[in-house]
């Protein structure tokens, strides 16, 4: 009799408390998880679409209406890229992605009509080292590609000249070295998707 | 007596017992998070519902939880508030929860929430708990939240994301990069110590 209670308190009684709370836990997760699925995925193509509209150097007002409503009047999808229309002539996107340090780093490129200047770059999505790599992220970064060429050389930070030229990171070269690759990979990119087709 | 008992619960964590620089607890995410006001602040109201309740939580199945499995209990328990936290930033609040990035998921592994289920939450009653717990957040918090003022403030030139400084102030850009936190952590921890804590230490 006493042995069957301690193999029921050793063995059965934690075996399917742990179950129940598994169980509850799951329940509990997965229920709130459902409902706020919509507005998930939601939030997640408002901001695809925010990245291309600023690689398109496109004004939007940062609201999830202003985004929607300025990528539906602007921007048409092509097979694997983008077209933004502007008053001085068509602008290009292309969706790049290529290794960093950590993981991929997704960006969304964008050139003028003569597929060689850039028009923008913004990072849709990568997980560079926080407060190191991830500074890719920071406006500044990015706004340096506006109006430059590839291929790009890495200079030290703050001391770009030349629009061949881009800064990097300070105590993160690596991760400008992989981000400098996929601008340049980018620039052949679309030479080859979009140019190649005309 | 009893509002003595939760009185002392609820000051301990604030002063002597605080969790950042006295239990030296949750330092990663101290050092991690508090380069701005506005993430600091998202951060530590994660850590302060998650301690809370999970402490609560804890402390109501006390007396069932099998002793030998309760640290999976814990995690359980507390991944659970976690990711609710989480689910609720990616869909109400998308740009923060970009930016706090991995933290947040990292709140399960914060030693505050589950030192305090551990030392506290399994041996009292689930109120007293819950109050420990969000105390226990709110000690964690006010420190932090100093360190991301001065971080923010020496870093950028700015508090919750406006300008403050003028023109004329060279940012410290190593404020805002790793170890910042750890001189700002070091020097907050040394003052404290030596100055509000200098009688408690001698006693």
């Amino acid at each position: 009799m006493k042995a069957k209670e301690t193999f029921y308190h050793e063995r059965i009684y934690p075996l399917v408390f742990m179950f129940a709370i598994t169980f509850f836990c799951i329940l509990i997760t997965s229920g709130l998880y459902l409902t706020t699925r919509n507005r998930a995925v939601a939030n997640e193509l408002s901001f695809t679409r925010k990245a291309i509209l600023e690689a398109a150097n496109v004004p939007y007002e940062n609201t999830a209406e202003g985004i929607g409503q300025a990528y539906l009047e602007n921007i048409k999808v092509e097979d694997g890229y983008y077209i933004a229309t502007n008053s001085e002539g068509d602008r290009f996107i292309i969706p790049v992605q290529g290794p960093g340090l950590w993981g991929m780093i997704t960006i969304m490129a964008g050139f003028e009509k003569d597929l060689e200047t850039f028009s923008g770059v913004a990072i849709v999505s990568q997980n560079e080292t926080p407060g190191l790599g991830a500074r890719i992220e920071e406006p500044w970064f990015t706004a340096q590609f506006k109006g430059k060429k590839a291929p790009f050389t890495l200079v030290e930070e703050g001391t770009s000249l030349f629009d061949n030229e881009v800064d990097s990171i300070t105590g993160a070269s690596r991760t400008s070295e992989y981000f400098r690759n996929l601008a340049n990979r980018a620039s052949q990119d679309a030479k080859r998707i979009i140019g190649g087709g005309k | 007596m009893a509002k003595n008992l939760i009185r002392k619960t609820f000051l301990e964590p604030l002063g002597k017992n605080n969790p950042v620089f006295v239990q030296i607890l949750g330092i990663c995410s101290t050092l991690a998070v508090t380069n701005k006001l506005q993430n600091t602040m998202v951060m530590t109201l994660g850590v302060m519902f998650t301690a809370a309740f999970s402490s609560w939580t804890i402390s109501l199945l006390r007396n069932h939880i099998p002793s030998r499995i309760r640290m999976m209990v814990e995690t359980m328990v507390i991944a659970t508030f976690v990711i609710i936290v989480d689910v609720v930033l990616k869909a109400f609040y998308p740009e923060m929860w970009k930016q706090l990035g991995p933290y947040v998921g990292l709140i399960i592994t914060n030693c505050i929430v589950m030192g305090r289920i551990e030392a506290f939450a399994l041996q009292n009653k689930p109120m007293l708990s819950l109050i420990d717990g969000l105390s226990s957040g709110l000690g964690y918090a006010y420190v932090l939240l100093i360190i991301a003022f001065i971080r923010e403030l020496l870093g950028t030139g700015s508090l919750w994301g406006y300008r403050i400084l003028g023109t004329w102030w060279t940012n410290w850009s190593i404020m805002i990069m790793p170890p910042g936190g750890f001189f700002v952590l070091a020097i907050i921890i040394w003052v404290i110590r030596e100055t509000i804590m200098k009688e408690a230490k001698h006693a």
